[in-house]
Protein backbone atom coordinates (compact mmCIF):
# COMPACT_ATOMS: atom_id res chain seq x y z
CA UNK A 1 0.00 0.00 0.00
CA UNK A 2 1.27 3.33 -0.45
CA UNK A 3 0.71 6.11 2.22
CA UNK A 4 0.66 8.76 0.21
CA UNK A 5 0.69 9.49 -3.88
CA UNK A 6 1.29 12.53 -5.63
CA UNK A 7 -0.21 12.93 -8.54
CA UNK A 8 1.20 15.84 -11.23
CA UNK A 9 0.37 18.30 -8.32
CA UNK A 10 0.97 21.85 -9.25
CA UNK A 11 0.52 24.68 -7.06
CA UNK A 12 0.85 28.39 -7.99
CA UNK A 13 1.58 31.97 -5.78
CA UNK A 14 0.09 34.45 -7.93
CA UNK A 15 3.01 34.12 -10.73
CA UNK A 16 5.31 32.11 -8.99
CA UNK A 17 5.12 28.58 -9.44
CA UNK A 18 5.51 26.85 -5.95
CA UNK A 19 5.29 23.55 -7.24
CA UNK A 20 5.73 22.19 -10.75
CA UNK A 21 3.32 19.17 -11.79
CA UNK A 22 5.58 16.78 -8.77
CA UNK A 23 4.67 13.03 -8.83
CA UNK A 24 5.67 10.21 -6.42
CA UNK A 25 4.37 7.63 -3.66
CA UNK A 26 5.80 7.09 -0.42
CA UNK A 27 5.83 3.15 0.26
CA UNK A 28 4.27 1.69 3.51
CA UNK A 29 6.82 1.26 6.62
CA UNK A 30 9.70 4.26 4.99
CA UNK A 31 11.17 6.89 6.15
CA UNK A 32 10.88 8.71 3.56
CA UNK A 33 13.01 12.21 3.24
CA UNK A 34 11.72 15.41 0.98
CA UNK A 35 14.66 16.88 0.00
CA UNK A 36 15.26 20.60 -0.95
CA UNK A 37 16.93 23.75 -0.45
CA UNK A 38 15.42 26.95 1.36
CA UNK A 39 11.93 27.71 -1.23
CA UNK A 40 12.07 24.45 -2.97
CA UNK A 41 8.61 23.74 -2.46
CA UNK A 42 8.35 21.10 0.39
CA UNK A 43 6.32 22.82 3.27
CA UNK A 44 3.99 23.53 -0.09
CA UNK A 45 3.75 20.05 -1.34
CA UNK A 46 3.02 18.57 2.70
CA UNK A 47 0.52 21.66 3.12
CA UNK A 48 -1.15 20.76 0.30
CA UNK A 49 -0.99 17.01 1.37
CA UNK A 50 -2.58 17.87 4.28
CA UNK A 51 -5.28 20.01 3.25
CA UNK A 52 -4.13 23.89 4.29
CA UNK A 53 -3.06 24.58 0.68
CA UNK A 54 -5.34 23.92 -2.23
CA UNK A 55 -3.59 22.81 -5.35
CA UNK A 56 -3.62 24.95 -8.45
CA UNK A 57 -3.74 21.37 -10.91
CA UNK A 58 -3.47 17.65 -9.73
CA UNK A 59 -4.37 15.52 -6.71
CA UNK A 60 -3.26 13.52 -4.28
CA UNK A 61 -4.53 9.95 -2.26
CA UNK A 62 -4.04 9.13 1.52
CA UNK A 63 -3.36 5.27 2.24
CA UNK A 64 -4.41 4.62 -1.68
CA UNK A 65 -8.24 6.17 -1.07
CA UNK A 66 -9.29 9.87 -2.07
CA UNK A 67 -8.40 11.90 0.57
CA UNK A 68 -10.52 12.58 3.82
CA UNK A 69 -10.37 14.91 6.92
CA UNK A 70 -10.45 10.87 9.05
CA UNK A 71 -7.36 10.01 7.43
CA UNK A 72 -5.57 13.09 8.63
CA UNK A 73 -6.76 11.86 12.14
CA UNK A 74 -4.09 8.94 11.52
CA UNK A 75 -1.46 10.36 10.31
CA UNK A 76 0.77 12.83 13.16
CA UNK A 77 2.11 16.09 11.36
CA UNK A 78 4.31 18.51 11.86
CA UNK A 79 3.96 21.25 9.64
CA UNK A 80 6.64 24.18 9.62
CA UNK A 81 5.94 25.78 12.48
CA UNK A 82 4.56 24.11 16.39
CA UNK A 83 1.24 25.96 16.28
CA UNK A 84 -0.13 25.76 19.30
CA UNK A 85 -2.64 28.21 21.65
CA UNK A 86 0.33 30.59 23.52
CA UNK A 87 -2.45 31.48 26.53
CA UNK A 88 -2.71 27.29 27.34
CA UNK A 89 -0.25 25.17 29.24
CA UNK A 90 1.44 21.93 27.12
CA UNK A 91 -0.70 20.01 28.46
CA UNK A 92 -4.02 21.60 27.86
CA UNK A 93 -2.64 22.41 24.63
CA UNK A 94 -2.37 18.54 24.01
CA UNK A 95 -5.67 17.66 25.16
CA UNK A 96 -7.59 19.57 22.26
CA UNK A 97 -5.02 18.29 19.59
CA UNK A 98 -5.87 14.87 21.40
CA UNK A 99 -9.83 16.19 21.21
CA UNK A 100 -9.19 16.79 17.45
CA UNK A 101 -7.87 13.80 16.76
CA UNK A 102 -10.46 11.95 18.80
CA UNK A 103 -7.89 9.96 20.95
CA UNK A 104 -8.63 10.63 24.23
CA UNK A 105 -6.27 12.36 26.87
CA UNK A 106 -5.00 8.64 28.49
CA UNK A 107 -1.96 9.18 25.58
CA UNK A 108 -0.60 12.31 26.87
CA UNK A 109 1.75 11.88 29.57
CA UNK A 110 3.19 8.85 27.04
CA UNK A 111 3.98 11.64 24.92
CA UNK A 112 5.22 14.20 26.80
CA UNK A 113 7.82 11.44 28.85
CA UNK A 114 9.37 10.48 25.04
CA UNK A 115 10.02 14.46 24.37
CA UNK A 116 11.37 15.15 27.63
CA UNK A 117 8.57 17.76 28.26
CA UNK A 118 6.77 15.88 31.53
CA UNK A 119 8.84 18.40 33.85
CA UNK A 120 7.00 21.64 32.07
CA UNK A 121 3.60 20.13 30.56
CA UNK A 122 1.77 23.01 33.15
CA UNK A 123 3.73 25.83 31.83
CA UNK A 124 2.38 27.77 29.01
CA UNK A 125 3.62 27.41 25.58
CA UNK A 126 4.19 31.01 25.21
CA UNK A 127 7.04 30.05 28.31
CA UNK A 128 9.22 27.20 26.10
CA UNK A 129 11.57 27.61 24.49
CA UNK A 130 11.85 27.03 20.59
CA UNK A 131 13.13 23.47 20.96
CA UNK A 132 10.76 22.77 24.01
CA UNK A 133 7.98 24.15 21.50
CA UNK A 134 9.39 22.01 18.47
CA UNK A 135 9.60 18.82 21.57
CA UNK A 136 5.94 19.99 21.89
CA UNK A 137 4.95 19.99 18.84
CA UNK A 138 6.72 16.22 17.86
CA UNK A 139 4.76 15.24 21.12
CA UNK A 140 1.41 16.36 19.67
CA UNK A 141 1.96 13.90 16.74
CA UNK A 142 2.88 10.81 18.22
CA UNK A 143 -0.50 11.02 20.13
CA UNK A 144 -2.76 8.04 19.68
CA UNK A 145 0.17 6.33 18.18
CA UNK A 146 -0.08 7.02 14.83
CA UNK A 147 0.88 4.59 12.16
CA UNK A 148 2.14 7.95 10.01
CA UNK A 149 3.94 10.22 11.14
CA UNK A 150 4.73 13.59 8.89
CA UNK A 151 7.48 15.71 9.82
CA UNK A 152 8.87 19.35 8.38
CA UNK A 153 11.95 20.11 9.82
CA UNK A 154 11.29 18.09 12.84
CA UNK A 155 14.77 19.30 14.53
CA UNK A 156 14.62 22.80 13.98
CA UNK A 157 15.70 24.85 16.94
CA UNK A 158 17.05 21.84 18.74
CA UNK A 159 20.26 21.47 20.52
CA UNK A 160 22.45 18.70 19.18
CA UNK A 161 21.30 16.38 22.21
CA UNK A 162 17.63 16.86 21.08
CA UNK A 163 18.90 16.83 17.45
CA UNK A 164 20.08 13.47 18.48
CA UNK A 165 17.07 12.31 20.46
CA UNK A 166 14.35 12.96 17.62
CA UNK A 167 16.61 11.02 15.10
CA UNK A 168 16.78 8.28 17.39
CA UNK A 169 13.37 8.47 18.59
CA UNK A 170 12.70 8.39 14.42
CA UNK A 171 15.24 5.47 13.94
CA UNK A 172 13.11 3.65 16.86
CA UNK A 173 9.70 4.47 15.20
CA UNK A 174 11.09 3.00 12.18
CA UNK A 175 11.69 -0.13 13.60
CA UNK A 176 8.47 -0.26 15.06
CA UNK A 177 7.13 -0.24 11.26
CA UNK A 178 5.88 3.10 11.24
CA UNK A 179 6.45 5.23 7.98
CA UNK A 180 7.51 8.50 8.36
CA UNK A 181 7.47 11.31 6.00
CA UNK A 182 10.03 13.73 6.25
CA UNK A 183 11.01 16.91 4.98
CA UNK A 184 14.48 18.95 5.34
CA UNK A 185 16.72 20.96 3.99
CA UNK A 186 19.75 19.33 6.35
CA UNK A 187 20.95 16.61 4.33
CA UNK A 188 23.11 15.27 6.89
CA UNK A 189 19.79 14.59 8.68
CA UNK A 190 17.87 13.04 5.58
CA UNK A 191 20.84 10.47 5.35
CA UNK A 192 21.19 9.52 8.79
CA UNK A 193 17.24 8.39 8.95
CA UNK A 194 15.76 7.96 5.48
CA UNK A 195 15.31 5.09 3.82
CA UNK A 196 13.82 6.52 0.68
CA UNK A 197 13.83 10.26 -0.97
CA UNK A 198 12.61 12.68 -3.37
CA UNK A 199 14.60 15.48 -4.42
CA UNK A 200 12.83 19.37 -5.01
CA UNK A 201 14.71 22.13 -6.67
CA UNK A 202 12.39 24.98 -7.16
CA UNK A 203 9.21 23.31 -7.45
CA UNK A 204 10.00 20.38 -9.63
CA UNK A 205 10.99 17.07 -8.46
CA UNK A 206 14.28 16.15 -9.64
CA UNK A 207 14.28 12.34 -8.20
CA UNK A 208 12.54 9.99 -6.23
CA UNK A 209 13.44 6.23 -4.76
CA UNK A 210 15.46 4.30 -2.97
CA UNK A 211 18.41 6.52 -0.61
CA UNK A 212 21.05 4.07 -1.52
CA UNK A 213 20.31 4.23 -5.18
CA UNK A 214 20.10 7.86 -5.55
CA UNK A 215 22.47 9.51 -3.22
CA UNK A 216 25.28 6.89 -3.82
CA UNK A 217 25.54 6.03 -7.57
CA UNK A 218 29.08 4.46 -6.67
CA UNK A 219 31.27 3.40 -4.20
CA UNK A 220 34.60 5.49 -3.46
CA UNK A 221 37.63 4.23 -1.86
CA UNK A 222 40.41 6.59 -0.90
CA UNK A 223 43.90 5.25 -0.69
CA UNK A 224 47.56 6.30 0.19
CA UNK A 225 50.73 5.31 -0.37
CA UNK A 226 54.70 6.69 -0.01
CA UNK A 227 55.07 6.31 -3.75
CA UNK A 228 51.97 7.85 -5.39
CA UNK A 229 52.80 7.87 -8.39
CA UNK A 230 53.54 4.21 -8.40
CA UNK A 231 49.94 3.59 -6.61
CA UNK A 232 48.10 5.11 -9.48
CA UNK A 233 50.04 3.62 -12.46
CA UNK A 234 48.89 0.12 -10.59
CA UNK A 235 45.38 1.55 -10.05
CA UNK A 236 44.79 2.14 -14.18
CA UNK A 237 45.08 -1.50 -14.77
CA UNK A 238 43.13 -2.50 -11.83
CA UNK A 239 40.33 -3.80 -14.05
CA UNK A 240 37.53 -3.59 -10.95
CA UNK A 241 37.21 -0.17 -10.93
CA UNK A 242 35.55 2.70 -12.96
CA UNK A 243 37.71 5.61 -12.45
CA UNK A 244 40.81 6.93 -10.59
CA UNK A 245 41.27 10.47 -9.73
CA UNK A 246 44.01 12.53 -8.04
CA UNK A 247 42.95 15.21 -6.12
CA UNK A 248 44.35 17.28 -2.90
CA UNK A 249 46.83 14.79 -2.25
CA UNK A 250 44.67 11.72 -2.22
CA UNK A 251 43.43 9.28 -4.42
CA UNK A 252 40.49 7.86 -5.05
CA UNK A 253 39.06 4.46 -7.01
CA UNK A 254 35.28 4.66 -7.89
CA UNK A 255 33.67 1.24 -8.72
CA UNK A 256 30.01 0.43 -9.09
CA UNK A 257 27.86 0.06 -5.90
CA UNK A 258 28.40 -2.60 -3.84
CA UNK A 259 31.56 -3.70 -5.47
CA UNK A 260 34.03 -2.24 -3.87
CA UNK A 261 36.06 -4.73 -1.74
CA UNK A 262 39.09 -3.39 0.38
CA UNK A 263 40.88 -6.72 1.23
CA UNK A 264 41.00 -7.52 -2.68
CA UNK A 265 42.60 -3.92 -3.25
CA UNK A 266 44.83 -4.13 -0.44
CA UNK A 267 46.28 -7.58 -1.63
CA UNK A 268 46.24 -6.05 -5.06
CA UNK A 269 48.47 -3.38 -4.01
CA UNK A 270 50.77 -5.42 -2.26
CA UNK A 271 51.06 -7.81 -5.33
CA UNK A 272 52.07 -5.54 -7.49
CA UNK A 273 54.78 -4.00 -5.17
CA UNK A 274 52.94 -1.04 -3.15
CA UNK A 275 52.52 -0.86 0.47
CA UNK A 276 49.21 1.19 1.25
CA UNK A 277 49.52 3.40 4.54
CA UNK A 278 45.95 4.65 3.63
CA UNK A 279 42.60 2.41 2.97
CA UNK A 280 39.69 3.56 3.29
CA UNK A 281 35.66 3.24 2.03
CA UNK A 282 33.55 6.18 2.05
CA UNK A 283 30.32 6.38 0.11
CA UNK A 284 30.16 9.49 -1.67
CA UNK A 285 28.47 12.41 0.69
CA UNK A 286 25.29 13.63 -0.08
CA UNK A 287 26.05 16.96 -0.04
CA UNK A 288 28.16 16.22 -2.82
CA UNK A 289 25.33 14.29 -4.81
CA UNK A 290 22.97 16.78 -3.74
CA UNK A 291 24.67 19.83 -4.87
CA UNK A 292 25.49 17.59 -8.11
CA UNK A 293 21.19 16.47 -8.55
CA UNK A 294 20.58 20.38 -8.03
CA UNK A 295 22.78 22.48 -10.15
CA UNK A 296 22.54 21.53 -13.19
CA UNK B 1 -21.54 19.41 17.14
CA UNK B 2 -21.22 18.27 20.96
CA UNK B 3 -17.68 17.03 20.46
CA UNK B 4 -16.96 20.14 18.37
CA UNK B 5 -18.13 22.78 21.25
CA UNK B 6 -16.26 20.67 24.04
CA UNK B 7 -12.97 21.63 21.87
CA UNK B 8 -14.24 25.13 21.31
CA UNK B 9 -14.78 25.37 24.96
CA UNK B 10 -11.23 23.87 26.39
CA UNK B 11 -10.14 26.72 23.86
CA UNK B 12 -11.55 29.21 25.36
CA UNK B 13 -12.12 28.11 29.16
CA UNK B 14 -8.42 29.38 30.05
CA UNK B 15 -8.31 31.83 27.91
CA UNK B 16 -8.63 34.98 30.68
CA UNK B 17 -9.01 37.27 28.16
CA UNK B 18 -12.57 35.51 27.18
CA UNK B 19 -13.47 35.99 30.99
CA UNK B 20 -12.68 39.27 31.67
CA UNK B 21 -14.50 40.69 28.53
CA UNK B 22 -17.71 38.45 29.68
CA UNK B 23 -17.42 39.83 32.94
CA UNK B 24 -16.79 43.28 31.86
CA UNK B 25 -19.52 42.58 29.86
CA UNK B 26 -21.64 41.57 31.93
CA UNK B 27 -21.46 44.11 35.11
CA UNK B 28 -21.16 46.88 31.55
CA UNK B 29 -24.84 45.64 30.99
CA UNK B 30 -25.95 45.79 34.50
CA UNK B 31 -23.93 49.13 34.74
CA UNK B 32 -25.62 51.40 31.67
CA UNK B 33 -28.91 50.13 32.67
CA UNK B 34 -28.44 51.05 36.12
CA UNK B 35 -27.16 54.18 34.92
CA UNK B 36 -30.33 54.70 32.50
CA UNK B 37 -32.71 53.83 35.47
CA UNK B 38 -31.00 56.38 37.88
CA UNK B 39 -31.28 59.05 35.48
CA UNK B 40 -34.26 58.46 35.11
CA UNK B 41 -35.62 58.73 38.49
CA UNK B 42 -33.56 61.54 39.19
CA UNK B 43 -34.79 63.82 36.38
CA UNK B 44 -38.43 62.36 37.19
CA UNK B 45 -37.62 63.37 41.12
CA UNK B 46 -36.59 66.68 40.36
CA UNK B 47 -39.15 67.39 37.17
CA UNK B 48 -42.10 65.31 37.95
CA UNK B 49 -43.33 66.87 34.61
CA UNK B 50 -40.69 65.03 32.36
CA UNK B 51 -42.21 62.22 32.95
CA UNK B 52 -44.76 63.32 30.20
CA UNK B 53 -41.54 63.75 28.07
CA UNK B 54 -40.10 60.44 28.83
CA UNK B 55 -42.56 57.78 29.67
CA UNK B 56 -41.68 55.02 32.36
CA UNK B 57 -38.79 53.43 30.33
CA UNK B 58 -38.09 51.16 33.28
CA UNK B 59 -41.07 49.80 34.35
CA UNK B 60 -42.96 46.83 32.81
CA UNK B 61 -43.41 46.62 29.65
CA UNK B 62 -41.30 49.18 28.51
CA UNK B 63 -38.23 47.38 30.95
CA UNK B 64 -37.99 45.02 27.98
CA UNK B 65 -37.18 47.55 24.81
CA UNK B 66 -35.56 49.72 27.24
CA UNK B 67 -32.71 47.12 28.38
CA UNK B 68 -32.13 45.91 24.72
CA UNK B 69 -31.83 49.26 23.49
CA UNK B 70 -29.26 50.24 26.19
CA UNK B 71 -27.24 46.96 26.19
CA UNK B 72 -27.41 47.33 22.66
CA UNK B 73 -24.41 49.91 23.10
CA UNK B 74 -22.27 47.28 24.69
CA UNK B 75 -22.66 44.73 21.70
CA UNK B 76 -18.87 45.56 20.75
CA UNK B 77 -17.66 43.84 23.80
CA UNK B 78 -18.88 40.32 22.61
CA UNK B 79 -17.81 41.73 18.81
CA UNK B 80 -14.51 42.28 19.76
CA UNK B 81 -14.20 39.22 21.83
CA UNK B 82 -15.25 36.96 19.29
CA UNK B 83 -12.66 39.03 16.74
CA UNK B 84 -9.88 38.25 19.26
CA UNK B 85 -11.18 34.14 19.51
CA UNK B 86 -10.87 34.25 15.70
CA UNK B 87 -7.52 36.49 14.91
CA UNK B 88 -5.66 34.13 17.76
CA UNK B 89 -6.55 31.43 15.91
CA UNK B 90 -5.20 32.58 12.74
CA UNK B 91 -1.79 34.00 14.59
CA UNK B 92 -0.87 31.22 16.13
CA UNK B 93 -1.89 29.56 12.75
CA UNK B 94 -4.20 27.09 15.07
CA UNK B 95 -6.41 26.95 12.23
CA UNK B 96 -3.99 24.92 10.28
CA UNK B 97 -3.81 22.63 12.62
CA UNK B 98 -7.00 22.21 13.71
CA UNK B 99 -7.54 21.02 10.12
CA UNK B 100 -4.24 19.11 10.13
CA UNK B 101 -5.25 17.24 13.01
CA UNK B 102 -8.64 16.25 11.47
CA UNK B 103 -11.07 18.86 11.31
CA UNK B 104 -13.05 19.57 8.13
CA UNK B 105 -12.50 23.54 7.18
CA UNK B 106 -16.29 23.86 7.26
CA UNK B 107 -16.15 22.12 11.09
CA UNK B 108 -13.74 24.84 12.11
CA UNK B 109 -16.27 27.68 10.52
CA UNK B 110 -19.19 25.82 11.63
CA UNK B 111 -18.41 25.77 15.75
CA UNK B 112 -17.28 29.12 15.85
CA UNK B 113 -20.73 30.35 14.48
CA UNK B 114 -22.47 28.15 16.70
CA UNK B 115 -20.32 29.01 19.77
CA UNK B 116 -21.38 32.67 19.00
CA UNK B 117 -24.98 31.95 19.23
CA UNK B 118 -24.64 30.13 22.00
CA UNK B 119 -23.26 33.01 24.05
CA UNK B 120 -25.52 34.98 22.92
CA UNK B 121 -27.92 33.27 24.48
CA UNK B 122 -26.32 33.39 27.77
CA UNK B 123 -26.23 37.05 27.12
CA UNK B 124 -29.73 37.23 26.08
CA UNK B 125 -30.81 35.57 29.20
CA UNK B 126 -28.35 37.82 31.31
CA UNK B 127 -30.16 40.69 29.46
CA UNK B 128 -33.74 39.04 30.44
CA UNK B 129 -32.41 39.06 34.22
CA UNK B 130 -31.11 42.59 34.16
CA UNK B 131 -34.90 43.57 32.81
CA UNK B 132 -36.64 41.75 35.56
CA UNK B 133 -34.40 43.21 37.98
CA UNK B 134 -35.26 46.79 36.72
CA UNK B 135 -38.30 46.20 36.42
CA UNK B 136 -39.06 44.49 39.42
CA UNK B 137 -37.56 47.70 41.59
CA UNK B 138 -38.79 50.40 39.52
CA UNK B 139 -41.76 51.98 41.59
CA UNK B 140 -45.65 51.30 40.81
CA UNK B 141 -44.52 48.67 37.88
CA UNK B 142 -46.36 45.66 37.66
CA UNK B 143 -44.61 42.50 36.35
CA UNK B 144 -45.87 41.99 32.47
CA UNK B 145 -45.14 39.65 29.81
CA UNK B 146 -46.27 42.35 27.32
CA UNK B 147 -43.46 43.49 25.08
CA UNK B 148 -41.26 40.41 25.94
CA UNK B 149 -40.51 39.69 21.87
CA UNK B 150 -38.23 41.97 22.70
CA UNK B 151 -36.52 39.44 24.49
CA UNK B 152 -35.80 38.02 21.31
CA UNK B 153 -35.50 40.83 19.64
CA UNK B 154 -32.09 41.56 21.70
CA UNK B 155 -30.92 37.97 20.91
CA UNK B 156 -31.23 38.46 17.35
CA UNK B 157 -29.02 41.40 17.72
CA UNK B 158 -26.67 39.81 19.43
CA UNK B 159 -26.20 37.27 17.09
CA UNK B 160 -26.02 39.61 14.49
CA UNK B 161 -23.33 42.02 15.96
CA UNK B 162 -20.83 39.23 16.67
CA UNK B 163 -21.39 37.38 13.83
CA UNK B 164 -20.72 40.48 11.63
CA UNK B 165 -17.76 40.94 13.64
CA UNK B 166 -16.51 37.25 13.17
CA UNK B 167 -16.78 37.90 9.45
CA UNK B 168 -15.11 40.83 9.42
CA UNK B 169 -12.42 38.64 11.32
CA UNK B 170 -12.27 35.93 8.90
CA UNK B 171 -12.22 38.42 6.37
CA UNK B 172 -9.20 40.31 7.48
CA UNK B 173 -7.37 37.73 9.43
CA UNK B 174 -6.12 40.50 12.07
CA UNK B 175 -7.72 41.79 14.89
CA UNK B 176 -6.28 45.45 14.34
CA UNK B 177 -7.91 45.84 10.89
CA UNK B 178 -10.86 43.60 11.89
CA UNK B 179 -11.67 45.61 15.11
CA UNK B 180 -10.90 49.36 13.66
CA UNK B 181 -13.49 48.28 10.91
CA UNK B 182 -15.87 47.05 12.59
CA UNK B 183 -16.15 50.17 15.06
CA UNK B 184 -15.77 52.70 12.49
CA UNK B 185 -18.56 51.31 10.51
CA UNK B 186 -20.84 50.33 13.45
CA UNK B 187 -20.51 53.85 15.35
CA UNK B 188 -19.53 55.87 12.41
CA UNK B 189 -20.66 55.04 8.52
CA UNK B 190 -23.34 53.08 9.04
CA UNK B 191 -25.30 55.93 10.46
CA UNK B 192 -23.86 57.81 7.76
CA UNK B 193 -25.37 55.86 4.99
CA UNK B 194 -28.26 55.33 6.64
CA UNK B 195 -28.66 59.37 6.89
CA UNK B 196 -27.34 59.77 3.37
CA UNK B 197 -29.89 56.77 2.04
CA UNK B 198 -32.94 57.80 4.05
CA UNK B 199 -33.13 61.61 4.31
CA UNK B 200 -30.94 62.62 1.43
CA UNK B 201 -31.88 60.25 -1.45
CA UNK B 202 -35.56 59.68 -0.06
CA UNK B 203 -34.89 55.89 -0.29
CA UNK B 204 -36.89 55.63 3.31
CA UNK B 205 -36.87 52.34 4.49
CA UNK B 206 -33.66 50.96 2.52
CA UNK B 207 -31.13 52.92 4.83
CA UNK B 208 -32.46 50.82 7.56
CA UNK B 209 -31.87 47.69 5.65
CA UNK B 210 -28.06 48.02 6.58
CA UNK B 211 -26.43 44.99 8.47
CA UNK B 212 -26.40 46.15 12.08
CA UNK B 213 -28.90 48.71 11.55
CA UNK B 214 -31.48 46.67 10.40
CA UNK B 215 -31.11 45.05 13.86
CA UNK B 216 -30.94 48.71 15.86
CA UNK B 217 -34.42 49.08 14.06
CA UNK B 218 -35.66 45.92 15.98
CA UNK B 219 -34.90 48.21 19.62
CA UNK B 220 -35.54 52.08 19.21
CA UNK B 221 -34.48 54.59 22.08
CA UNK B 222 -37.51 54.01 24.19
CA UNK B 223 -37.60 57.04 25.93
CA UNK B 224 -40.89 59.29 24.92
CA UNK B 225 -43.03 58.18 22.56
CA UNK B 226 -41.52 60.23 19.20
CA UNK B 227 -41.24 57.50 16.49
CA UNK B 228 -37.10 57.54 16.00
CA UNK B 229 -37.34 55.72 12.99
CA UNK B 230 -39.85 57.12 10.69
CA UNK B 231 -40.87 55.09 7.74
CA UNK B 232 -39.03 51.53 9.36
CA UNK B 233 -40.76 48.55 8.10
CA UNK B 234 -42.76 46.05 9.91
CA UNK B 235 -40.70 44.19 12.84
CA UNK B 236 -41.15 40.38 11.22
CA UNK B 237 -39.41 42.20 7.96
CA UNK B 238 -36.50 43.47 10.22
CA UNK B 239 -36.31 40.06 12.20
CA UNK B 240 -36.45 37.92 8.71
CA UNK B 241 -33.55 40.44 6.94
CA UNK B 242 -31.35 39.98 10.48
CA UNK B 243 -31.52 36.25 9.98
CA UNK B 244 -30.91 36.41 6.52
CA UNK B 245 -27.55 38.32 7.26
CA UNK B 246 -26.74 35.92 9.87
CA UNK B 247 -26.86 33.49 7.56
CA UNK B 248 -24.93 35.25 4.94
CA UNK B 249 -22.16 35.66 7.48
CA UNK B 250 -21.47 32.49 7.88
CA UNK B 251 -22.17 31.61 3.86
CA UNK B 252 -19.30 33.79 2.88
CA UNK B 253 -17.18 33.01 5.86
CA UNK B 254 -17.18 29.55 4.99
CA UNK B 255 -16.71 29.87 1.13
CA UNK B 256 -13.97 32.30 1.84
CA UNK B 257 -12.32 29.78 4.51
CA UNK B 258 -12.93 26.70 1.88
CA UNK B 259 -11.85 27.83 -0.53
CA UNK B 260 -8.89 29.32 -0.15
CA UNK B 261 -5.64 28.56 1.37
CA UNK B 262 -5.04 28.30 5.10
Amino acid sequence: MSILTVENLSKNYGRIQALKNVSFSVPEGTVFGILGPNGSGKTTMLGTVMDILKPTTGGYKLFDETPTAAHRKKIGTLLETPNFYHYLSGVKNLEIAAEVKQHGKEDIDRVLEMVDLTRRKDSKFSTYSLGMKQRLAIASCLLGNPNVLVFDEPTNGLDPVGIAEIRELMKNLYRQGKTIIMASHLLDEVEKVCTHVAILKRGELITSGNVNEILSNEDMVEVGAPDTDKLQEILKNMHTQTRVTFDGGIIKIFFPVGTANLSEINNYCFNNGVVLNHLLLKKKSLEARFFELTNN
Amino acid sequence: MQHLLKIEWLKVKNYKAFWIFSILYSFAILGINYTGYYVNELAVQNMPASQILLGTPYAFPKVWQTVGFMSSWLLYFPGILFIMLLTNEFNFKTHRQNIIDGWTRKQFITVKFVFAILFSVVATFFNLLVALLFGLITTGSHFSFTGFENIGYIFIQTVAYITFAMFLAILFRRSGAAIAVFFLYGLIFEWLITALVNFNFHLTPIGYFLPLQVTDVMLPIPFGNEVIYKGAPDLWILVVASVIYICAYYFFALRKFTKEDL
